[in-house]
Parts: C-alpha cells; structure tokens; sequence
C-alpha cells in the first residue's frame, strides 16, 4: 500500500527543532506583575508554527518530487497535517498531563512563590518543578484510610488481574493468538478485576477512614482525606444504577422489539417523551418524594432518582439492538417447544451480553459524573461522591490544598479512564454506526 | 402453533387489553396475594407459633406466580405487559410522577419556611381561652411567627399540647407496681415516672410499660424506696390537631372548638405551603428584565456558541484524521479523545484552579507567550470573561465526541461516490464540497441537535466552574452572569440567596420541560426516530 507519508523522524526533529527554536530565539524573559513574559511571545510562536508548517511541508514536497512526483503534493498536505495534529495534542493533554505534574509534586499550595532555578517553563510556572517530585500528595489523600487485612487481598487480587490483562495485550501485540483464546484469558481477567473491585467497594465503610492521634485514639479526619471512600460511593452508586436500569430495561425492550399489542405504540411514546426529561430539572418534586419518602441522604433515594430515565433510555437502546437481531433464532427455540420467557432467557439473553455490557458501561460512566442530584439528595459527608468531595476543595481549602486535589482527581479519574479506554472502540464506536438514536 | 405463519402472527396482536385492563387485572392478582400471604401467616401463628414471619412473603408468591401464569393462560394479550411493567412502574414512580409533581409545585408558595412541616420551634404557651374553646391567647406571637406563613396564620394547619405532666401521689409500691391514689385521667397516657429518692437525694426517671387501673407497672423497681408523696408522671403529651382561621396579635382563632376537657397548655403551628395560582409565573415575569431576559439570552446563545465551536474545531480535526493515507492516525485519535474520558465532574472543577487570576496556569501561559497586558480575571471579573473561560472550558471537554462523530460520518461515506465524481471529471476539492459536505451535514444534524439540547442544560459546567457568577448589576442575586436557567432555577430553590424557594424553581423548570421538549421534538422530526407505525 502506497503511503503518502514522510518517515515519523524527520517530522520529529522539525517539530522538536522548531520549539527548541522558539525558545533559543527568544528574547530576554521579563517580569511584569509577577508573571514571567517573553516578550512579542505569541507572534513569534505564531509565525515559527506557520514557518514550520511551510518549511515541514516544503521539506515533504520536495522529497516527494524526488520519490513519486505526481504524490508531492500529498506528501506536503500530510507533513503539515501532523504539524497541526501534535500542536492539537499539546493543547488537549496538556491540563491532564499538567494535572498529573501536581499531584506529583512537593508544593501543596496553588498561590506558592515560582521556582527560580530550571528552564524559562518551569520559572514561569507552566511546568510544575521537576525537583519537587514527591509522593507526599497520594500519601495524604490516602493516609487515612484503613483497609482490612482482607481487603488487602481484593487489592492484591485487583493488581495481579490488571497485570494480567496489559501482559495478555503486550504478548497479543508482539505474537498475535487466536481469537477464542484471547477473549478466554481476557475474560478470566476482567472477570478477576470486577469482582475484587466489587468486593472492596461492598467491603469498604466510612468507619475505615480515621488518623491515628498521639495516644493512639482515632480522629475523625476530613472530607479531604477521604477521596477512597468518596470514590468507592461513586462506584457503588454508578454500579448499581447500571445494574438495576439493565435488569429492568432488558424485558422491557424485548417486548417493545418483538411483540405486538394495544397500546403498544402509546407506551413506547411514554418511554421516549420520560427519556426527554434530564431527572435533575424535576428536582424539586424529586427532593419532596425522597423526603416524603424518608430516603434523603441514602443512596437508594439516590438510585431510585436516576432509575427512571436510566431505565427509559437502556430500553430504547436495547430495543434498537433487537430490532437488528434476527428473530429465527428464537423462532427455531418456539419451534422446538421453548415458552417465551424460556427463548428470551435462554438465546436473547446470551446473545445480548455484550450488548448489556456497552448499556451498562453507558450508564455507569454517565451516573459517575452526575452532579446536582446527588448534591441535593447526598448530605451527610459519608455518602458523598468523587464529585462533591472535590467541591468541598473548590469551595474552602481550594487554594492551600491544590496538591491534594490534583490527587484526589486523579485517583477519581482513573475508573473511568480505565473503562473508557479499555472499551474505546465500543463506546465511541455507538457514534459512529448510529446505533444510538435520538 | 400453526407453523405455516410467521412468527409474529402468532403474538398477541388484537385484544381488549391496554395499559389500564392490564394494569387493573395485574393489581388484583396483586391483591389476591396479599390476602394469600396474611391468611398463610394466620395459618401458621396457630399451626407453628414460632414459624417466622417472612414465611408469608413465600405464601403469597406461591398464589401471585400460579396466578399470573393462569391470567396469561386465560388473556393472552397481557402477556406484553408483564415484560414493560417492572419498567414502567419505575418510569412512572420516579420519573413521570416527580415531571407531575414539578407542574404542581410551581403554583404552590413551597419553600423553606413554607415546607409542610411541624415547626417545633414555633411552641408557644397557651395563656388563654375563650368560653367558647375556639380562640386563644398567646404568649409570644414572636416566636409563634405566622408572618412567614402567606396569609399569617389564617388557614395554617396547628397542634395544641395538653398538659404534659401530672402531680400526684402514691399509697403503695410493690417490686414495679406502683399504685396511686387515684387512677389518671381519661386519656392520659403515662410514658415516665419520676420517682424521689432520699437515700440518694435525687430523682430518677423510670419508663412506665403498662397500666392497670390506679396502678402502673415500672420498667425496673428503683434501687432504693421512693418518696411516695412526691411523683410526678410525665404523659405522652396529648395533641389536637387544628386548623387556624385568623390571628390578631396574641389571639389565635380556630376554625374549631377544642373538645371538652382538653387542657390546653401550648400551641405549635405548622410550615404550611399553599396553591398560589400563577403568581410564582407572575414574579418571573416581573423579572424579565434582570433575570429571565438576560439568562434565557445567554443560555440560548451559550448553547448556540459552544455546540458552533466544538463543531468547527470537531470537523476540522475529523475531516484531517480522516486522511487513510496519514501515518499514527489512531495515536492522535486517542490522545484527543482523552478529555471526553475524563470525568467532566472532575475535570471541570480542576479547571477552576487552572483559571485562577493570578496563579492559574492559564493566566500564566497567556502572559509568558504575551498574549495579553494583564492577567485576566477569568471566573471574578466581568460577566463576559467569565462566560469566554466556559465556552473554552466546553470546547475542550466537547470537541472529541464531535470530533469522533465526524470521523464515524465520514467513514460511513461509501469510497464509490468519490470514484464516480473523479470520472465525471471532479477536481478533489469538488469531491469534498459535492460529495463529503452534503452527506456530512444529513448524518451531523441529529448530534449537533442533541448536543444543543444536552447544552442548553448543562448545569455542570456552569454550576462548577464559575457557579453562576461573577454578579452583574444587571442581575439578581440568583441570576448572575453566567447562570442559565436550570442553574437559576436551582439558586431560587436551594440556596439561601434565593430563600429555598421550591416553588419558583419548579416554575422555572416547567419553562425547561417546554423549550427542552420543544427541541426534542425538532430533533426526532429531523432523524426520523420515531417513524414507527402506529400499532
């Protein structure tokens, strides 16, 4: 296959040459208000980005003319393409790689004075200072968490399955297996991880996090310090918000795909109008029946509060996967004497995993990140989740904790990342073949 | 079966069950096993005494299940119905009952001090009645408060306390019985007795289990011989329950007598909300030009602006990556997709400190590169800075699902159209704008709707980025710079600027529910989601 394309190093030294050169070039690093400034900077790293389009470009079109003259052209269009992707790149990671830079770093506070050693980036602060490398911010995030001797052994058991599953990903990289076997070892591993996972979120109480004082009583700590139990909530709450809109969804979408009655189409409305509604404008009605119904501050009334429109949107999904389903599969069980309920639990069902896989993943991630229902129905501080748990730092000890927060959301972060990316072409695939209506 | 026909030919298609004749027989079957399960639990109490209670549940599920199963034998139309109603009844419990509930709050004065609760702090002595028992004196009409209430007191629903405890005096005490000189008065229920101990000096309370006649039976006998002379038998305070029909000052009047006999010794009124009509419409109305007007503006336009820029930045890097022939293409996919698999939750608010005025590293990118004079005070300075940090914050979080979306577009794109239009003598440039652009712009229409709508209530990214603000002199205390409707919405509701006004929010949630469904409306039109023959 042909490939219009400039061998990756070149570029690489162009791109790299190219920064070295903003920065060599550039002219004396003044102070103004406190702020490092590189004076006449951003027309300078303009115009060096447009040169090094043109140059990187004009370096391609000419190899190219020398190789394939009629592919010249492309050659150019592709080198300044990846000029402009690496410059969308930078932008894009740069908070997250900055974030994980704090988090990482000795100084807890955000108004803390500016290194004054190191290059022109780390003085002005965009690069947090190499030098202050330390762990001290997970230390004390995590500190004061207490897990059991057992717990321990879901952590351990939660390590050896992820190891697992990136060994099984590098060895299918270097020396491809068969199909049915990595699914086998990948499934073992999942598997492992989910259910270690599920165990110490189950296992995990508020009475787990404390410090030890001077005469070896416990101390109560604060929110700060308690980002595991926060993200344990989270997950217990996603979790179970997942689990029970799936089990209730998938009956429901057999029964809107495959049968038809009176009132069918009457109901599938109700289902489509209520999926309209995000739950949190009603929240009002929804914080009067918690209250009425003394489920304030539980993370029932919580999931009770998400399950209507979690239940409404899996079934539409649900019904649209089974509409692409053949039904001579289960024509072929009625046939050979099943019941209904019986071809619905013993072929649907099974064919349908990883499709109640993908709408619990859906709705796992979108719950993880709701926030107004959860602040209004979530008061007591041991039912917090990832996200309100971060507010109590936005809102008080925001600027001499910014170290602790860069930890505590990194540590949030990692569930889904991991998920997100463990299932990227699933979840983002949904985009892009429509399955996902409306 | 006659396996001549189709399948589907055999399903339920005609009968006389919809949703009410099903649910009405599944509610009695429902019903049935509720008798099945208490006549189990009677059976049992006098076969096994000691058998447990649970065991009842199990009766009833051995009716409920035989039950459904022979309903189903017997109208097999509602057979559907057991496999949407588990759903349904969620649907309709937590969803549609709430959207129900919200249209009824917002003609009500529901808020804070108006919740429909007992307010204990309210009690205040009783000093007087008339001879009529329906108006009464006061002693603080301070602490009793109706001026919170809409019409003061006129109409509120209260309790009047009767007398809490007894003076009286004892002739015997054996083990725990304890008898009186004369038996309680009708009506009084004991709950404790306290009891003076000499030895000790002082008194204890003991809780009182039983009553028989003058005599009532103790908890645990005292450690020690009480003082007989000296008891005091603290009641389950009797109540009465009365409405209000007016005050005037320290006089309260009821709508009716208290009974005969009733001692009443205080009062405590109740924090009761009412219909307002559309009154809570009315003060949104009066409103239009600092809080309705300005917000709506700004949220349309909001929605309008970010879901335009993360669509331009989406498109521009899709249609790039698009490129089969660019090399590391799946690289750069997944690294620009990482801010979509971020938690926005988190992301969001981490933003908040990267934005900070004089330490953020925003500020401090812009002023090293010179981009701008001074720093700018992005989340607290003016209204249009502020509103600038939530569109970029947006675009960075939003621009990788366009972006995919673009891609997945263009992949859906067949190569076949490009080869035809290259014979027909198509320059590339042609291609793109008569092939690509049409077919981009049919299959990007339904995402750039449904992130309009998701957008225009995004409560997220306002709500922890800037929380609404900064305060604009063309605001109100809950309708700030950067608040959208949702957001003012949740300000008027739960937070003290806005006097936990539940009813006001939920009137301006009802405005959401129609532009909300207005927009979904031209959305389903648009992709055709619901062209679906009518059953």
């Amino acid at each position: 296959m042909r490939r219009s394309d400039l061998p990756i190093p070149i570029l690489w030294l162009v791109a790299g040459g190219l920064f070295y050169l903003v920065l060599a070039t550039a002219p004396e690093v003044v102070v103004r208000q406190r702020f490092l400034v590189i004076p006449g900077g951003w027309w300078r790293a303009l115009a060096l980005l447009t040169l090094g389009i043109g140059v990187v470009g004009g370096t391609a079109y000419l190899w190219g003319r020398s190789r394939r003259p009629l592919l010249a052209m492309r050659f150019a269009l592709a080198a300044g393409t990846h000029l402009l992707m690496i410059a969308a790149v930078l932008i894009t990671i740069y908070p997250a790689v900055y974030l994980v830079a704090v988090s990482l770093n000795r100084a807890n506070s955000l108004t803390g004075a500016l290194p004054r050693e190191g290059s022109v980036l780390v003085r002005a602060g965009v690069i947090p200072d190499p030098s202050a490398f330390s762990w001290v911010q997970y230390q004390k995030v995590l500190g004061a968490t207490h897990l059991l001797w057992f717990q321990w052994v879901f952590v351990a058991i939660a390590v050896v399955a992820v190891a697992w599953l990136v060994g099984v990903a590098v060895i299918h990289r270097q020396r491809p297996m068969s199909a049915t076997r990595l699914d086998r070892r990948r499934r073992w591993g999942g598997l492992a991880l989910f259910a270690s996972l599920a165990a110490l979120v189950l296992t995990i109480t508020p009475g787990q996090f404390y410090s030890v004082g001077a005469s070896g009583e416990r101390v109560g700590v604060s929110g700060e310090r308690m980002v595991v139990l926060f993200i344990r909530n989270t997950l217990l709450i996603s979790g179970m918000t997942g689990l029970f809109a799936v089990a209730i969804a998938t009956t429901a979408g057999y029964a809107f795909a495959r049968m038809r009655f009176d009132g069918r189409y009457g109901t599938l409305m109700t289902f489509v109008f209520v999926q309209m509604f995000p739950g949190f404008m009603a929240l009002v009605a929804i914080y009067y029946l918690m209250s009425y119904l003394d489920l304030l501050n539980t993370f029932t009334g919580l999931i009770l509060a998400y399950s209507g429109g979690a239940i409404a949107f899996s079934s539409w999904i649900f019904k649209g996967y089974l509409e692409s389903v053949s039904p001579s599969l289960e024509e072929a069980a009625l046939v050979d004497g099943a019941t209904r309920w019986g071809a619905f639990v013993r072929i649907i069902l099974p064919i349908s995993v990883p499709m109640l896989l993908f709408i619990f993943l859906l709705q796992f991630i979108g719950t993880y990140s709701e926030f107004i229902l959860a602040n209004t129905l979530l008061i007591g501080i041991e039912n917090w989740t990832v996200g309100i748990g971060l507010r109590s730092f936005t809102q008080r000890a925001f600027a001499t904790q910014w170290g602790a927060m860069a930890a505590s959301a990194v540590l949030g972060s990692l569930p889904i990342l991991a998920i997100f990316y463990a299932f990227q072409d699933a979840l983002t695939g949904q985009y892009q073949s429509g399955g996902v209506k409306g | 079966m006659d396996l001549s026909q189709p399948l589907r030919e055999h399903l339920p298609r005609k009968g006389s069950g919809g949703l009410l004749a099903s649910l009405g027989l599944i509610v009695a079957a429902f019903l049935v096993a509720v008798v099945a399960g208490l006549a189990t639990v009677l059976v049992l109490r006098l076969v096994a005494p000691q058998a447990p209670t649970w065991l009842g549940l199990v009766g009833g599920l051995a009716v409920f299940l035989p039950t459904l199963r022979a309903m189903a034998r017997r109208f097999a139309w509602i057979v559907p119905w057991y496999y949407l109603l588990p759903a349904l009844v969620f649907l309709l419990t937590f969803t549609l009952f709430p959207v129900i509930l919200t249209v009824v709050l917002a003609f009500t004065d529901y808020s804070g001090v108006r919740n429909g609760q007992l307010n204990v702090a309210s009690e205040t002595a009783i000093v007087a009645m008339t001879e009529t028992r329906d108006a009464l004196t006061i002693a603080d009409p301070r602490v009793f408060d109706c001026q919170d209430l809409r019409n003061g007191c006129r109409g509120a629903r209260a309790l009047v306390y009767g007398s809490g405890t007894i003076e009286t005096v004892a002739v015997a005490l054996d083990g725990m019985r304890l008898t009186l000189s004369e038996e309680l008065p009708a009506g009084a229920e004991p709950r404790t007795v306290s009891l003076h101990l000499p030895d000790l000096g002082f008194a204890i309370d003991v809780d009182v289990r039983d009553v028989d006649g003058a005599t009532l039976i103790l908890d645990r006998a005292p450690p020690f011989p009480p003082d007989l002379e000296q008891l005091v038998v603290e009641l389950v305070r009797p109540t009465f329950a009365v409405r209000m029909s007016g005050d005037d000052g320290r006089r309260i009047a009821l709508g009716e007598p208290l009974p005969e006999g009733f001692e009443a010794v205080s009062i405590v009124r109740y924090n009761d909300f009412g219909y307002l009509g559309v009154a809570n419409f009315r003060t949104i109305l009066a409103q239009v030009d600092r809080a309705l007007g300005p917000v709506f503006a700004w949220n349309v336009g909001f929605a309008f602006v970010t879901v335009g820029i993360n669509l331009l930045v989406g498109l521009l890097l899709g249609v790039l990556l698009n490129n089969p022939d660019l090399r590391l293409r799946g690289l750069y996919r997944t690294l620009l997709i990482l801010p979509w698999a971020l938690p926005n939750i988190i992301t969001i608010q981490v933003w908040r400190g990267f934005l900070n005025e004089n330490f953020g590293v925003v500020n401090r990118l812009l002023m090293l590169f010179d981009v701008t004079e001074q720093p700018i005070s992005w989340l607290l300075g003016n209204a249009w800075s502020a509103r600038a940090a939530v569109l970029l914050v947006n675009l960075w979080l939003g621009y990788p699902f366009m972006m995919v979306a673009v891609l997945g577009a263009l992949t859906a794109i067949p190569r076949e159209l490009y080869e035809a239009a290259r014979i027909d003598g198509a320059t590339a440039w042609q291609g793109f704008l008569r092939v690509t652009a049409p077919l981009l712009r049919s299959a990007m229409l339904p995402i750039t709707l449904t992130g309009f709508a998701f957008n225009f209530n995004n409560f997220n990214i306002i709500f922890l980025l800037t929380d609404g603000g900064p305060a604009v002199d063309w605001g109100t205390a809950t309708a700030r710079g950067t608040d959208i409707l949702i957001s003012w919405a949740y300000n008027e509701a739960f937070r003290s600027q806005g006097g936990y006004a539940y009813g006001l929010g939920s009137a301006i949630s009802l405005l959401i529910f129609v532009i909300t469904v207005a927009v979904s409306l031209v959305n389903f039109r648009v992709t055709g989601a619901l062209k679906e023959e009518p059953a």
